[in-house]
């Protein structure tokens, strides 16, 4: 739509860099603060950054909906209980096996080089040739109209997993019953 | 289209991912150890908007939408879980939280 | 079936049933029951013999027996095929012959008279009925060897006499004597099954059959050497010649009736059976014929040397069994197998008697066995003297008692065999010597005169008689044996027994003694044996001479001539440290701690893979991530 007609190249590509490094930065932050509190913080950087790159990617709804569900609900029922935990510091990098952390890190390295591997020989394969999309590709009323008429099973049970979700979430959190 | 290919997505969508399982890996606070699941979960989102964009399938979209609906559920169950801990004064602590020990 | 073939079966068959009834009956039956059941089994077995007897005897005609030679008068029957494998095949088959039926006669009917003695013998006895069940046993193992119908069935029976001696010997089995002399006759019989299983393999290589008649098949020298030294082999163990003779006095530590049945009237006479059997292959293999009748006549003069120092009396009398089966082997050796078999007859009357008569004095002087304290019996056993003189002096060979009718043939017909003959003859002639001298000290000690303080102290009678009457009427009657049953065959004026074993086994024409060589023989054998009871009655009767004190020799003598101490030494104590070498360097490392090892090598691996489990939450998700990991790379690879 809007983003389609930008005047260059250079102007999109500089916005993906900033969003790309927004990203990674947030998400590095996210895991090396000791505090959780600002790790929450960190993580509504992360969630913004993306929103961005879905709008570069002509999926509006979804960039609204993430920066509406994620940023602004889930973020902030993270920052409520840590506010009601009270502060817990604890480093990382720390406690358990010795094998863990380079374990840890062996495992998180390999998966990362390996997706990156992976994309790489993709990218000469299916995800060389160009696209095109529509006009209304992304809109919401594209996405309903899809929500509703293909993919309604999955519109119906994402409803009962949040209705459920919503009552182990009161359960959990209601107060012992005292033996009477 | 405009920018980067989308293989440039999926791949930042990789490292954004390796990182989030890093996080889950070494970090002892149960919330912190949430946080970074939520950084892998929108890593895979990232990498299905993308792709839907792609091959021009709404499905991948709709998919994300789904789990962003799941996120939000299991934080809320995983936050009622922490709630619970608190209130019996139970260490936070992952490592502490062992009892299924060889 | 003719009769002389039912009469064979019974006779086989009846002391098996005896021992199956015996056994099945268990402790249910009454003790007293068992043992007239074994008894009367062995009587109908004597039946039987006399059925198969009357049959053999009622066929004028010869009967060809398929390989064997025409003209041998028996008859083969077969109960079915036992083994066949290829073209060699062993039937399950009785011989009813002359030598056969003869045996099974000698058998059955001692053994009868014996089986009966023992009823009063074993009275009172823990474990009577086992006893019954072994010695019924022992009776159709023995019959199955002398009418088995192939060499193969022989071995059978063999065997089967092997273990039951095994385990009437050991029948006492809370003596460790009884135990050990158990095993050390098992052990020695069975090198000589060994020899006699390496002969039947060669006879099988050669010719693919075990019957009787194949052995007139003709063999090269070696083979037929081979085959006879290993059937000798088998007759020396069994029948206790040297050098392998050390079993049979610790077989002593049996019951009295068992040393009478099987260790001198019945198991030890197999081997003078085999060869007198299988004398075909021994003629084909002269040299190996003329061995066993060197190693009977050197046995006979060991054993009557070993004998005249011996203080326990049925050791006395088990010399004097080696050293008269010492006389057979040189009477079948030289080829006179009549004369061979004759004197297992009389032997087995006289020896019997002198065993049962001993039992008399030892079960009256409640198990004494040691001559020494046995002076003066006859003052109170009178029966028991009068029998047991007339079994010494059958066995010396007085006439008209039974030994003389049988001892001197043999010793006649080594005359003529060469130089080797005279050697022999000497050896018979001194054997007859000392004969009369350990025979008349045994005598002289132990029945005459006076009862000595150990005799007036411990004797009993048995209700105002010497013994019960199960065992006074088997005495009595063999005692008649003794002294008549030589009357039989008097070479060379009348020889029935010849006649009768000509078709299954003529003598030799060498073996066979010139008139002349006969009654000088005869006479100068009866002289010498007078000789030898004058000189022990002097020795030991009188006083009048002193023993004469060479402690060398009799240091040699009362250590049986140092053969257990060698074979000790070459046998015993090498196996036993081999044993114990092996058993610390390999079944204490390897076997035994290969167990314990598997344990421990189980749960130190299973400590290594518990270490996984360390409960946080962390390691099982890394495990999920490098999971995933692995899960891609080999994605990767594949692709």
């Amino acid at each position: 739509m809007i983003l389609a007609f930008s005047a260059s190249n250079v102007v999109v590509w500089i916005v993906w860099l900033a969003a790309a490094f927004a990203c990674l930065g947030s998400a590095v932050a996210v895991i090396s603060f000791t505090n959780p509190f600002y790790s929450a913080l960190a993580l509504i950087g992360n969630l913004g950054s993306l929103a961005v790159m879905y709008l570069l990617l002509s999926a509006e709804f979804v960039a609204a909906a993430q920066v509406l569900v994620y940023a602004g609900a889930v973020v902030v029922m993270f920052l409520f209980v840590i506010a009601y935990v009270g502060p817990r510091r604890e480093t990382p990098w720390s406690g358990g096996p010795g094998w863990q952390t380079v374990g840890a890190v062996a495992a998180a390295g390999a998966l990362l080089v390996e997706i990156v591997v992976v994309v790489g020989m993709q990218a000469s394969g299916s995800l060389s040739h160009e696209t095109k999309v529509g006009a209304e590709f992304g809109t919401p009323a594209w996405i309903g109209r899809i929500f509703l008429v293909d993919h309604l099973f999955a519109f119906e049970i994402t409803s009962v997993v949040l209705l459920i979700a919503a009552m182990g979430g009161v359960i959990l959190g209601s107060h012992t019953r005292r033996a009477t | 289209m405009l920018g980067p290919d989308v293989a440039w997505y999926v791949a930042l969508s990789g490292v954004l991912f390796g990182i989030g399982a890093l996080g889950v890996l070494i970090r002892r606070n149960t919330l912190v150890v949430l946080l970074s699941l939520e950084l892998m979960l929108n890593a895979g989102n990232l990498s299905l908007i993308a792709l839907s964009r792609h091959f021009h399938n709404g499905a991948g979209q709709i998919f994300a939408l789904a789990v962003m609906a799941v996120a939000a559920s299991e934080v809320c169950v995983g936050l009622g879980l922490v709630v619970a801990l608190n209130r019996r004064n139970l260490s936070l602590d992952v490592d502490t939280l062992s009892e299924l020990r060889g | 079936m003719t009769g002389m073939t039912y009469g064979s079966w019974l006779c086989l068959l009846a002391p098996l049933a005896g021992t199956i009834l015996i056994l099945l009956g268990g402790s249910w039956l009454p003790r007293k029951f068992a043992a007239w059941t074994a008894t009367t089994s062995v009587f109908v077995a004597f039946a039987g013999a006399i059925w198969a007897f009357l049959g053999v005897h009622s066929v004028h005609q010869s009967v060809c027996l398929g390989t064997a030679p025409c003209g041998s008068r028996g008859e083969l029957t077969t109960a079915w095929t036992w083994l066949a494998v290829g073209h060699f095949s062993v039937p399950l088959q009785l011989l009813v012959d002359p030598l056969s039926t003869m045996m099974m006669l000698i058998v059955s009917g001692v053994g009868g008279l014996i089986v009966l003695y023992s009823i009063g013998y074993m009275e009172g006895d823990d474990e009577e009925r086992r006893y019954f069940a072994y010695i019924a046993f022992f009776v159709f193992s023995m019959l199955m060897l002398v009418e088995g119908g192939n060499l193969l069935l022989l071995l059978v029976g063999w065997g089967l006499v092997g273990l039951s001696s095994y385990l009437l010997i050991g029948f006492w089995h809370d003596r460790p004597s009884a135990v050990a002399a158990a095993k050390k006759a098992f052990v020695m019989n069975a090198f000589g099954d060994a020899t006699m299983a390496l002969a039947f393999f060669i006879i099988i290589a050669h010719t693919s059959s075990l019957s009787f008649g194949t052995l007139n098949v003709q063999f090269s020298s070696t083979q037929s050497n081979l085959i006879a030294l290993g059937l000798l082999g088998g007759a020396v163990a069994k029948s206790a010649q040297i050098p392998l003779q050390t079993w049979l006095p610790d077989a002593m530590e049996g019951p009295t009736p068992v040393s009478a049945l099987i260790h001198a009237a019945t198991m030890v006479t197999a081997g003078v059976y085999l060869i007198a059997r299988t004398h075909p292959i021994f003629e084909q293999a002269r040299t190996i014929e003329l061995i066993a009748a060197g190693i009977g006549a050197l046995t006979l003069l060991v054993a009557g040397l070993i004998a005249l120092v011996q203080t326990d009396i049925k050791r006395v009398i088990a010399y004097s069994t080696m050293s008269q089966i010492g006389y057979m082997f040189l009477g079948v050796g030289v080829g006179g197998y009549a004369n061979g078999m004759f004197h297992l007859m009389t032997h087995a009357f006289f020896k019997a008697l002198l065993f049962m008569t001993a039992g008399l004095a030892i079960h009256a002087l409640a198990g004494e066995q040691d001559i020494r304290n046995m002076r003066g019996l006859g003052k109170v056993m009178p029966f028991t003297k009068w029998c047991f003189l007339a079994g010494a002096l059958a066995l010396v060979g007085i006439p008209p008692f039974a030994g003389f009718f049988s001892k001197d043939p043999i010793i006649a017909s080594t005359l003529d065999i060469g130089w080797y003959g005279y050697v022999f003859y000497a050896c018979g002639l001194i054997g007859a010597f000392l004969t009369g001298l350990y025979t008349f000290r045994l005598w002289f000690l132990v029945f005459p005169g006076e009862p000595g303080p150990f005799v007036r102290e411990h004797y009993h009678d048995h209700h105002g008689r010497e013994g019960a009457w199960t065992m006074l009427v088997p005495v009595g009657i063999l005692t008649v044996l003794a002294t008549i049953g030589g009357w039989i065959q008097f070479p060379p004026h009348w020889d029935p027994i010849t006649k009768w074993l000509a078709p299954v086994a003529p003598s030799l024409p060498d073996a066979i003694a010139s008139s002349t060589q006969e009654t000088v023989t005869s006479i100068v054998s009866v002289v010498i044996g007078l000789t030898g009871i004058a000189v022990a009655w002097a020795v030991y009767s009188e006083r009048k001479i002193a023993i004469p004190a060479v402690p060398s020799v009799r240091r040699v003598l009362e250590n049986k001539f140092y053969f257990d101490w060698l074979y000790e030494r070459i046998f015993y104590v090498p196996a036993v440290e081999t044993g114990n070498f092996l058993g610390r360097e390999f079944e204490q490392p390897v076997v035994l701690q290969t167990g314990p090892d598997l344990g421990e090598g189980t749960l130190a691996t299973g400590g290594l893979v518990r270490r996984i489990q360390t409960g946080l939450l962390r390691t099982y998700v890394l495990f999920i991530a490098a999971g995933a990991a692995a899960i891609v790379l080999a994605f990767l690879i594949a692709k």
